[in-house]
């Protein structure tokens, strides 16, 4: 065994000079910090704000519905022998002097919560607020200035803050889990005024008993589930539906499987050429007298030694990032985030260790089986094509590895074969485009056609090198500009008198005492009522039936709407077909938002029945419109005429402009109508502008790894190019030709390469992004000069610098020397 | 100890022929070789090139299978081994002399010469390398590696690599071949020297009918069939 160590060793001492372990390592190492940060990370999120375990949703099961629990409903978990309790929580402004902000507020009853604790400082003997108190997140709390002891007011109630709220289970679903949130004791709804009917707000029903009993009432709830209600249970252990953090995950994750597919790429070619360098050493070795067992072990050890350093560093530097990235995001998140499970510290290493045997092991069994008679042959040694049967049992497992990480195997798979598919185009593209750039520059150089024929040889490296390359570009030039222009362009997009304030939850008393405050200080803004129902039948019969399973999934069909009635058309909407109705009308007229009705295909004419608060209402298609609904004006999918709607309960929502100066306004507004919630959006944006901007870094941070691995991947080939260029280059030289002459030729490839590479990732990352405004921002597509100078500038660099630094002059006498040995 | 054929030849080669599959037709070789070999006998083998002497040496050194007929080396079948058993039975036998010396680049002279006898687990393998390599004159190279060697340097380096295990045979395909006229000289003088000194049994391919008349016997192999030169 002395002999394997020491030959080992002296072996691993020579290889680490190579470009084939360096990036062999480097493609390992960046595999494994990512697959580190992305498992902990993915972990602590879903653990933290995703999965529905007990202690987050705070009870076995919940029952949320946009309405009021019905007794029925509680009657029932009763009688299934279930403690419950009943939270109401609905967004609302909360003001403490002059300063004031929109959070989420949830009313409790004792006892709360059912499962998990709720955290405070300092800590409280009863389980809620007592009636008069809140308590009150860190975030309220800094923003509104206030200290323990401290009043704030909730409507038109009074509050004393008593304790800060430091974490707590059941947050609500969705953003609203996001927003700074109080804990009020129900005693004090009423005085605040701010519940109207109408008004929004999500009922819960928290549940909890033994899991049987549990289990039984889901099963019973779950056939009689009414269409406003939905049920949160341990046992479907799903992510919160539509949640912006689990696609942010996803995205990450996404992003990270070109990183991984690209570390995989690197490490199999540089094994493989590992492998090929090694055949006449292994040939030797053998003749020497080592069996060929022990030489498998040796490799395996080697690949094994160098898995346990990388394992080390690459968890450290993968839990280094992880913390830079929580922290990037814990700002955000509305509280910090649990440990990780144990075993996900150990994820990377095991997808390196996965990675580095399973590609590693066919090209060894590969290397005990050369052929040592070879040695008198002095030809290359090639060993037969046998194994493929491992080699692709190898790459099967390979994949069920990293796609059971990636834990979204069908996204991965699409993104897989469109990455593939992609690279294949694109780098034919790129080939073709070089062929035919060379041709007249080759007519004007002193060895063009030498230069013609290399990058004729040379098509399979050029496809693959240009394909990476352009890909790798493109993706981190369209998270770049999302990053940081996409938002921006946006809004500077919007027309100055945009909307900037949404006031929602207005009850039909206080729209006058609105509407004359407004009035007052100069700002334009209407009032639109909303009623809340539900499409229930088309010409006669129920809808659901005589939709396809597409249709059914379009927003009007799956849950309550916001319904208006207007008896003139909405100045900010275009009619298309049909005419607004003109004073007293015959019957119930709607006007439908037109792409519903073409995605639905609702014909002027076609009579749609509602269910509005149980009560039916058929009305008839007057007319169709088109919305846009980026415009920050409140928007309706169906607008009813004035008679038919206006006997049911309404709220009002209206939306305005203020300007920089008249933000005191705001202010004002809140106090005088405490119960109305003002949505500033302006304060929105920024949210979200700093979400991009997060989930921008995080995914840039992936891609930059991405970026070295594709970098390693394309010295390796590089370098295997320029390697086999010596000795074409070494001919030519004992041609005649000089050293100089034949190192433009080589960096001559290179440049035009690199240039070509870089100028058609700007061409598609300019499509791509073009496509973004179009399709997701609705702006007119923008040119980024940026991407196209640095582009083609970098990439340029890139090849010709590297290319540069890795050929090696050779002098007439080393090239004599090149060619006698070859 | 060595071990013999009942009729005393440490390698014998009765009816060995060796095809290839080629393109079109198999290419075949020989069909039917005979040889036989006494311990300690230095054997040339001779021919045009593409003839098939190195084939024939590895299926001597039981590097390679024939396609039918049996080698017996020291007094055991080839043909009847697995693949195991072969290297064992080599690693025990056999040394090899290539063309292209073959040292390992990140070795020191030192380190090459010792590596087969700590591949079999020697613990005097320093010492016995050291000896070796004064043996064949380079003991002020001992701790150069081949890149820092002169190829007669590094030949010699081989040839002591060769001999430290002390084997019965030594295969030897145009140890001269990459050499200058008069290093190749030197290098022969020092191998049969050693060969004769040791009592090993030297098979040897050669090009140079000055080293073929160093040998006590001299086969030509030509069309598949081995013709003895008396000398
Ligand atoms: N593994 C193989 N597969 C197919 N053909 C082979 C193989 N090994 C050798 N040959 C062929 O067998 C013939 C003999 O090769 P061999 O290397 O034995 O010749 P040689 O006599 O040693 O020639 P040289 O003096 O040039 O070294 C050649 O034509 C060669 O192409
Ligand atoms: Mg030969």
């Amino acid at each position: 065994m002395s002999a394997s160590v020491r030959i080992l060793r002296r072996q691993m001492q020579g290889q680490l000079r190579t470009t084939e372990w360096r990036a062999l390592l480097i493609a390992t190492w960046i595999a494994i910090t990512l697959t580190t940060l992305l498992s902990l990370l993915g972990d602590r999120l879903e653990r933290g704000l995703l999965r529905e375990s007990a202690s987050v949703l705070g009870a076995d099961m919940v029952l949320s519905s946009q309405r009021p629990i019905q007794t029925l409903r509680l009657q029932q978990a009763t009688d299934a022998g279930l403690t419950s309790t009943s939270v109401i929580q609905f967004p609302s402004m909360i003001s403490a002097g002059d300063e004031m902000m929109l959070s989420s507020v949830r009313i409790v009853q004792s006892p709360y919560p059912l499962r998990g604790q709720i955290q405070t400082r300092p800590s409280q003997e009863t389980d809620i607020p007592e009636p008069g108190h809140a308590w009150v997140e860190a975030r309220v709390m800094s923003q509104l200035g206030l200290s323990l002891g401290d009043r704030i007011e909730l409507g038109y109630t009074e509050l004393i803050v008593k304790a800060e709220l430091i974490s707590s289970p059941d947050r609500g679903s969705g953003f609203r889990s996001f927003s700074p949130q109080i804990l009020v004791n129900e005693a004090d709804l009423e005085a605040s005024g701010i519940l109207a009917p109408g008004s929004r707000a999500e009922f819960r029903l928290l549940l909890s008993g033994s899991s049987e009993q549990v289990t039984a009432f889901a099963q019973f709830l779950k056939e009689n589930l009414g269409d406003e209600e939905r049920l949160f249970s341990l046992q479907d252990e799903q992510p919160l539906g539509g949640n912006a953090l689990a696609s942010a995950l996803s995205y990450l994750k996404l992003t990270s499987l070109i990183a991984l597919l690209l570390s995989a790429l690197t490490i199999f070619l540089s094994l493989k050429r590992f492998s090929q360098s090694q055949h006449l050493r292994c040939a030797l070795l053998l003749s020497l007298g080592m069996t060929q067992r022990s030489m498998v072990v040796l490799y395996l050890m080697q690949l094994v030694l160098a898995w346990a350093v990388l394992a080390l560093m690459g968890s450290f530097t993968g839990i280094a990032l992880e913390h830079m990235v929580s922290r990037w995001l814990d700002e955000l998140l509305p509280q910090s985030l649990p440990a990780p499970a144990l075993w996900r510290y150990f994820t990377g290493a095991g997808v390196g260790l996965a990675l580095l045997v399973l590609l590693g092991l066919p090209p060894i069994l590969g290397l005990s089986k050369v052929s040592v008679s070879a040695l008198f042959r002095d030809e290359d040694i090639k060993t037969e094509r046998r194994g493929l049967a491992l080699q692709v049992m190898c790459a099967l497992l390979l994949l069920v590895v990293l796609l059971s990480f990636l834990e979204a195997p069908m996204a991965a798979f699409i993104l897989l074969a469109f990455l593939l598919l992609g690279g294949a185009v694109l780098g034919t593209i790129a080939q073709f485009c070089l062929k035919h750039l060379a041709t007249p520059l080759a007519k004007r150089l002193l060895l063009g056609r030498l230069l013609v024929m290399r990058l004729r040889q040379q098509r399979q490296w050029h496809r693959l090198q240009s394909a990476v390359a352009i890909l790798l570009l493109t993706l981190l030039s369209v998270v770049w500009v999302s990053r940081t222009d996409l938002l921006k362009d946006w809004q500077a997009q919007i027309p100055d008198d945009t909307p900037n304030y949404f006031v929602v939850n207005i009850q039909p008393w206080q729209t006058e005492g609105l509407q004359s405050f407004l009035d007052d200080a100069n700002v334009n803004a209407v009032f639109f009522p909303m009623v809340r129902g539900r499409i229930t039948t088309l010409n006669g019969a129920p809808i659901h039936a005589q939709m396809t399973p597409e249709q059914l999934e379009h927003n009007t069909l799956n849950r309550e709407l916001n319904l208006s009635w207007s008896n003139q058309a909405p100045a900010h909407n275009i009619m298309t077909e049909g005419e607004w109705w003109q004073g007293e009308t015959s019957g119930p007229l709607i006007s439908v938002e037109e792409e519903m009705a073409q995605i639905l295909g609702l014909k002027l004419g076609d009579v749609l029945g509602f269910d509005l608060a149980g009560l039916e209402v058929e009305a008839q298609i007057a007319n169709l419109r088109s919305v846009e609904w980026t415009s920050f004006q409140p928007n309706f999918y169906v607008i009813f005429d004035e008679a038919t709607l206006n006997q049911f309960p309404a709220t009002y929502i209206t939306s305005f402009r203020l300007g920089q100066e008249q933000q005191e306004l705001a202010n004002q507004l809140v106090r005088a109508f405490p119960s109305l919630t003002l949505i500033d959006i302006d304060q929105m944006l920024l949210q979200l502008n700093q979400w991009l901007t997060r989930l921008g870094d995080s995914s840039a941070l992936i891609l930059a790894l991405s970026l070295v691995c594709g970098a390693m991947l394309m010295l390796l080939t590089l370098q295997q190019a320029l390697e086999q260029r010596r000795y074409e280059g070494a001919l030519l030289q004992t041609l005649g030709a000089n050293a100089k002459q034949t190192q433009q030729l080589d960096l001559l490839e290179l440049m035009l390469l690199g240039g070509l590479c870089g100028f058609m990732a700007a061409i598609i990352a300019e499509g791509i992004i073009a496509l973004l405004y179009i399709h997701l921002l609705d702006i007119a597509p923008q040119l980024h000069l940026g991407l196209w100078l640095t582009l083609p500038l970098a990439s340029f660099a890139f090849f010709t610098v590297s290319g540069a630094l890795l050929r090696k002059r050779l002098t007439l006498d080393q090239c004599y020397r090149l060619l006698r040995a070859h | 100890m060595t071990l013999l054929t009942p009729d005393g030849f440490i390698l014998e080669a009765q009816n060995v022929a060796k095809s290839f599959p080629a393109q079109e037709q198999r290419l075949e070789l020989f069909s039917a070789l005979s040889l036989q070999v006494k311990p300690g006998e230095s054997l040339a083998i001779i021919g045009r090139s593409g003839a098939g002497k190195s084939t024939l040496l590895s299926l001597l050194a039981g590097l390679d299978q024939p396609s039918s007929g049996h080698i017996k080396l020291a007094g055991r079948d080839l043909s009847l081994m697995d693949d195991a058993q072969r290297a064992a039975f080599r690693s025990q036998y056999i040394s090899f002399i290539f063309q292209s010396f073959h040292l390992l680049p990140e070795l020191s002279s030192l380190d090459n010469v010792r590596l087969p006898l700590e591949i079999r687990g020697d613990k005097q393998a320093e010492q016995h390398a050291l000896q070796w390599l004064k043996e064949v004159g380079l003991e002020k190279r001992v701790h150069h590696y081949p890149a820092q060697l002169s190829g007669g340097e590094q030949q010699r380096v081989a040839i002591a690599r060769a001999f430290v295990t002390s084997p019965q045979l030594l295969f030897a395909d145009e140890p001269t071949g990459n050499l200058d006229d008069e290093t190749g000289q030197q290098i022969i003088e020092q191998l049969f020297r050693l060969n004769a000194e040791q009592q090993t049994t030297l098979i040897l391919i050669t090009h140079d009918p000055d080293l073929a008349s160093r040998c006590q016997r001299c086969v030509t192999l030509n069309n598949g069939h081995l013709t003895e030169r008396s000398l």
